[in-house]
């Protein structure tokens, strides 16, 4: 037994050391990074320093952060409801299944940016959207529909929506039909067929669905740089500002850990409402 | 007893143009066990779920309990199906998996606890309701799929090979409890499987079917005894199919040549005069010696092999004309066999059967 424990250490080591490079030891730098002081042009003085976190929890911060998980939030829920039922239809689609998988996955072939790009052309005052409605007489005057917090999270919808659909539709896919046979043999009709077996059955799928959207959704900083020119900010925006523009190399070392402890917060309540069994559909 | 629970007229299904279903007409009496038998294809479970519904038939009509259903949703059906897989709901556990019919059809909390509790006793598992589905034994489970269709009251129940994956001692202790469970019940069981031992112990009567067709309905013993074709006769048992020509026929009797020697065969409507005729004799109704019996059929070969197989001893008799016979004796009853020797193998005509090509 303990023999081969250790070999199984063994065959792990080099993803161990990959790890420990490249995960462990700059996260333990950021850490470090964070409660240092803050010299000129983004120079680090290491004197113990508390600085970073006194702004990081001041109201302005809180309130992005806030805004970020909100957002993020949103538009996570906003992914799920359209994200199940395309999920559903794909995976009872016969033949055109994997054309229809594809056409999901096509976009991902495309940077995000540009694909934001092409959205501007359609959202913007002058845009597609706004033109059409007004030459029809439906509206008086352009709808903002970027520069606001509906536009956000519809970028965000429109870049995640993947992430939601792919695991959804691999717990559909690989639930046993004979379920429902099974429950209809029993006496349910197709709407409680779906909410007592089908629903339950692919609640792994959905969960996975909800971490690995919310997850990158929450940080993302190009959605509100392109659709807000920097109005509106997530804290991906001040992450990057930090370090970048600011040179506050302190502020955005705290803010990072705060945003890495809230992700793992949220995967921990993830832990919480699921079994073993359902974890295994996440890696 | 005599009242039709299932009538199936002229029922065909097709999937892709091929006919898996072709034409059956059959009709199940109220309170039977009924088995349809036949290899992996034959249509039988396809029938089964035109049953449940889960299929429309692409013609032909499907009465249960008098009433056409051919068009109502398996939902709507007073039947139950025991599934092969079982498909228990595995986020249930063993409680609500049972309920669960009852539950969809709105029956009172009190009335539920009541029927699940006696049929989770009937199946032998009533400390099992809080378990899940995976922590009890394919067997255990087994039971639970049982319980959970029958906790319904259905008018029929439909197993689908439902004792295919456990292993051979617990299925025949199955086939028993399920034999025992159906008279008990008194309701209308239809049975599929490919097991032609199972089909045998269990049912009152059995359909063996092949390639969508029906080969033939009786009782067990008439399957085995008097199978009508040649399929029943093959896919039933063991048995020797003697193929020879009809050299002349008599008002009861019949005479076939077969590898150079006459075989007095029963007259039938299936033989015609100098045409092929199929007649199929068992193993244990035939005898091996090194000199022809009195009164019985005698055919004249060579021994080649002996075979020990426990319950019975297998002798293998090669024929003039290079085909092989088997014998089943019992041990007792063997003579000493050599290959040099003359080896007669005589049985009784009346354990002559003959077959439809």
């Amino acid at each position: 037994m303990r023999k081969s424990f250790k070999k199984a250490y063994l065959l792990l080591s080099p993803s161990l050391f990959w790890l420990t490079l490249f995960l462990v030891i700059p996260v333990i730098f950021i850490a470090i990074v964070s409660f240092t002081t803050n010299g000129d042009f983004g120079a680090i003085i290491y004197e113990f320093s508390t600085k970073a976190y006194t702004s990081a929890f001041s109201s302005l911060y809180a309130k992005v952060i806030w805004q970020s998980v909100w957002w993020a939030f949103v538009a996570t829920v906003v992914c799920l409801v359209i994200a199940y039922p395309f999920a559903y239809f794909i995976a009872n689609a016969g033949k055109w299944k994997n054309i229809l998988l594809l056409l999901v996955m096509v976009p991902f072939w495309t940077n995000l940016l540009i694909r934001l790009y092409a959205w501007i052309i359609l959202l913007n005052n002058q845009g597609v959207i706004n033109n059409f409605l007004l030459d029809l007489g439906f509206i008086e005057e352009p709808l903002q529909l970027m520069y606001s917090p509906g536009g956000v999270i519809l970028g965000l919808v429109y870049g995640f929506l993947p992430f939601m659909i792919l695991p959804i539709y691999s717990s559909i896919e690989q639930l046993d039909k004979t379920y429902l046979d099974a429950a209809e043999d029993l006496g349910a009709g197709p709407v409680r067929t779906f909410l007592n077996v089908t629903l339950p059955l692919t609640f792994p799928g959905i969960l996975a669905g909800f971490i690995i959207t919310f997850v990158p959704a929450i940080s993302v900083f190009v959605v509100t740089d392109l659709f807000t020119g920097g109005k509106l900010l997530m804290v991906g925006n001040v992450i990057r500002d930090a370090f970048l523009v600011e040179m506050n190399w302190q502020l955005g070392a705290a803010l990072s850990l705060l945003l890495m402890i809230l992700v793992l917060l949220s995967l921990m309540i993830f832990m919480r409402f699921t079994n073993r069994k359902d974890r295994k559909l996440l890696v | 007893m005599g009242v039709q629970m299932v009538q199936l007229e002229h029922v065909t299904k097709e999937f892709d143009e091929t006919n898996v279903v072709n034409d059956i007409n059959l009709d199940i009496r109220a309170g039977e066990f009924l088995t349809l038998l036949g290899p992996s294809g034959c249509g039988k479970t396809t029938t089964l779920r035109m049953i449940a519904g889960f299929e429309k038939p692409t013609s032909g009509k499907i009465l249960l309990n008098g009433k056409q259903v051919d068009d109502m949703e398996p939902y709507k059906r007073e039947v139950n199906t025991v599934f092969q897989s079982y498909s228990l709901f595995p986020h249930m556990n063993v409680y609500d998996n049972v309920a669960f019919g009852l539950k969809m059809k709105k029956v009172s909390k009190d009335e539920i606890r009541e029927r699940v509790t006696k049929a989770l006793k009937l199946v032998q598992l009533k400390e099992y309701g809080n378990r899940k589905p995976k922590q009890l034994s394919g067997g255990q489970q087994q039971r639970i799929a049982i319980a959970r269709a029958i906790v319904n009251n259905p008018k029929v129940l439909l197993l689908d090979e439902p004792l295919g994956a456990l292993d051979l001692k617990l299925r025949k202790q199955m086939q028993l409890e399920l034999k025992h469970l159906q008279q008990t019940l008194d309701i209308t069981f239809i049975y599929v499987t490919h097991d032609q031992e199972e089909a045998l112990t269990m049912s009152d009567r059995i359909v063996v079917m092949n390639k969508g067709k029906i080969e033939q309905i009786g009782l067990p013993r008439e399957i085995y005894e008097k199978p009508v074709t040649r399929f029943v006769a093959d896919f039933i048992g063991q048995t020797n199919i003697i193929e020879g020509k009809v050299t002349a026929i008599n008002d009861d009797t019949a005479t076939m040549e077969f590898s150079g020697q006459a075989i007095e065969i029963p007259n039938s409507q299936d033989i015609a005069l100098n045409e092929e005729a199929f007649i199929s004799v068992r193993p244990e109704k035939m005898k091996a010696g090194t000199v022809p019996f009195e009164g019985t059929i005698n055919l004249k070969g060579t021994f080649k092999e002996r075979i020990y197989v426990g319950s019975v001893t297998k002798i293998v008799v090669t024929m003039p004309n290079g085909e092989e016979l088997t014998i089943h004796e019992s041990h007792d009853n063997i003579e000493e066999l050599t290959n040099t020797n003359d080896v007669y193998v005589s049985w009784n005509p009346k354990n002559t059967v003959v077959l439809k090509k």
